[in-house]
């Protein structure tokens, strides 16, 4: 028996390696161990307020922290009753965009891409690749100056609140913001044709399921009421213990997803699989082009699902600023009640993220939040067993093994940090 | 938070040579990293916080998005330096500080969360400008915890040295 390690998986949030046990060149498992520690943050927020809750929540993740503050709105404000204006859930999809183009920029570049060019790490592709990395640093920029300019400020901005905005961004800011969105549209573009332009390994390919959000109007977008299912599938999001099915397993700090006893996936390949045909704009044309079968087998295609995304994101960020402008400030809207429970589901750039809040008396008496990497690691694990069992058939070596398996693991671009919440485990 | 073991710490003296040795000519920037929901892991965010009240153009913390203000001092012309200040695990006792030329950065990784200061440092040199990292031995990273006293101690030295270096080096 051997066993093949990657220790720290590099280029991902958190402390995780990959585990791989071999009998001869026979795949005995493939695991993915986290070892980043518990923060039981869902305890933590018992007893709060709703309002003091928002300001502890988002804190599980410094990069998804506005779909954190997104999801947990959402589920308090059905909870308590609040329907927002639409000044303040325009305002909302303005800063998810912002994040969509943040996140994804980094992942894409600065992360995913190494592995595909050849390169240990984005650092060393700098002599040969610098005006890409910096392209990628400049709309890592614009994504966080968004999130600032709608949340107050770029990490654990506290503008969203419950029924509003504390602080609607002003006119000259907002204008700034969709000019200098205007102006990034070509450099999201030669993004995707790069990524159209690499070659994806055929080892991890198989039949998935893919789930995200139902955004309303027929419409893209990263928050909605219900969910979709590849599979034809639709389910409120209120079901979404149905859905996810979490469960413990010995090796990982994190809690697991099965639905229907089979993995899923959530992400942006997820998204485009579920609703890839209401794209429009350059990203749409983009979509057409490059979509094919492959999407619905190969998690390496997310990178470029990300990139295609991101088109769309900042080609919809202008169009978002226009509307919010359109209208005057409301004032906040107060709770109604109480008393209640609501779930809110939001699509972070790594996935479908849940909030589930149960309230008595003004107080949280429940938090449940479920992350997209938790969602995520059946999937990899299946997905990366897969790729050992068919690149040792065709004897690679370790170290190509080693590579095929984190170039697995990175294009779910998991976030280990924010997938170890709640836990606590014993390990046998 | 950065991680370089069996380095010594350097004393007030020493600290104070090497920073006025490492930013040759120009002006110099600091930025700082971290985060201050993890006790002395913040220990970054807070120098630069408290420069800034007096150096609101030339400290920069997390909070302000630390990929684009490097890229803006990147492109300006101008000889500049950039000190970083993080957290980092030299395996010596809380609140030891150490200073890092940029040819001595071995951080490879990029996280989800942040791009490595070794990327940030390498762009700043394609640029010709110069870069170091100040790396505070942390006491405690527990999540929502205080920062510990000695790490309080090295943050107030280190703003007063850096205030000084600022001071005759911005003009």
């Amino acid at each position: 028996m051997k066993e093949l390690n990657v220790e720290a998986l590099a280029r991902v949030e958190g402390d995780g390696g990959i585990t791989v046990t071999l009998d001869g060149k026979k795949v005995k498992s493939v695991t993915l161990d986290v070892h980043e520690g518990p923060r039981l943050i869902e305890q933590l927020v018992r007893g709060l307020t709703p309002a003091d809750d928002l300001n502890v929540i988002p804190r599980i993740c410094a990069i998804c922290t506005l779909s954190h503050r997104y999801a947990a709105i959402r589920g308090l404000e059905k909870a308590l009753g609040i329907v927002p204006p639409e000044k303040a859930q325009l305002t909302r999809e303005l800063m998810m965009l912002g994040e969509n183009v943040e996140s994804n920029s980094l992942h894409t570049f600065l992360l995913a891409l190494p592995d595909f060019l050849g390169y240990p790490s984005a650092i060393a592709m700098l002599n040969d690749y610098g005006d890409d990395v910096k392209r990628a640093l400049r709309l890592k920029k614009f994504g966080n100056h968004v999130m600032a300019v709608t949340s107050g400020r770029i990490v654990h901005g506290e503008n969203p609140i419950l029924g509003g905005f504390g602080r609607y961004p002003g006119r000259k800011e907002l204008e700034e913001i969709k000019l200098k969105a205007h102006e990034l549209v070509p450099d999201a573009v030669r993004d995707v044709e790069l990524f159209a332009s690499l070659e994806y390994p055929k080892y991890s390919e198989a039949d998935m399921v893919f789930m995200s959000v139902n955004a309303p109007k027929k419409q893209y977008g990263y928050a909605g009421e219900s969910i979709l299912i590849s599979n034809g599938k639709e389910a409120n999001v209120e079901d979404y213990k149905k859905l996810t099915n979490e469960r413990v397993v010995s090796h990982s700090f994190a809690k697991r997803s099965l639905y229907q006893d089979k993995t899923f996936t959530v992400g942006a390949n997820a998204r485009m699989i579920n609703m890839g045909k209401r794209l429009d704009g350059q990203a749409a044309d983009l979509f057409k082009e490059h979509f094919d079968e492959r999407w619905t087998k190969n998690p390496l295609l997310n990178n470029l699902a990300q990139a295609i995304e991101m088109l769309w994101s900042l080609e919809h960020i202008p169009d978002m600023v226009d509307r919010v402008l359109a209208l005057d400030n409301p004032p906040i809207e107060k709770p109604t009640r109480e008393n209640g429970s609501g779930t809110g589901a939001v699509e972070a750039p790594r996935g479908t993220l849940y909030h589930h809040y149960e309230i008595k008396n003004g107080l949280i008496d429940v938090a449940d939040i479920i992350t997209p990497t938790a969602q995520n690691l059946d999937d990899i694990e299946k997905h990366m067993k897969l790729t050992a069992e068919r690149m040792l058939a065709e004897d690679k070596g370790d170290e190509e093994v080693r590579l095929g398996l984190e170039m697995v693991a990175r294009a779910y671009d998991p976030c280990i940090s924010c997938a170890t919440h709640l836990v606590t485990l014993k390990r046998i | 938070m950065h991680k370089l073991r069996d380095a010594p710490g350097d004393s007030e003296e020493d600290l104070r040579a090497r920073l006025e040795t490492i930013p040759a000519e120009g002006r110099v920037y600091v930025l700082g990293l971290g985060n201050t929901d993890r006790a002395d892991d913040g220990a970054g965010i807070l120098v630069a916080e408290a420069l800034k009240k007096r150096f609101p153009h030339f400290s920069f913390s997390e909070h302000d998005g630390i990929e684009g203000t490097v890229l803006d001092i990147a492109e300006r012309d101008e000889r500049s330096t950039v000190i970083f200040v993080d957290a980092g695990d030299l395996g010596l006792g809380p609140g030891s500080i150490k200073v890092v030329r940029r040819e001595d950065i071995r951080e490879t990784e990029i996280t989800t969360h942040r791009v490595a200061v070794a990327l940030m440092a390498s762009v700043l040199g394609a640029h010709q400008k110069e870069s170091a990292v100040i790396c505070v031995q942390p006491g405690s990273i527990e999540f929502m915890g205080q920062v510990t006293d000695p790490v309080r101690r090295s943050v107030g030295l280190l703003v007063q040295l850096l205030t000084d270096l600022m001071t005759a080096r911005d003009r």
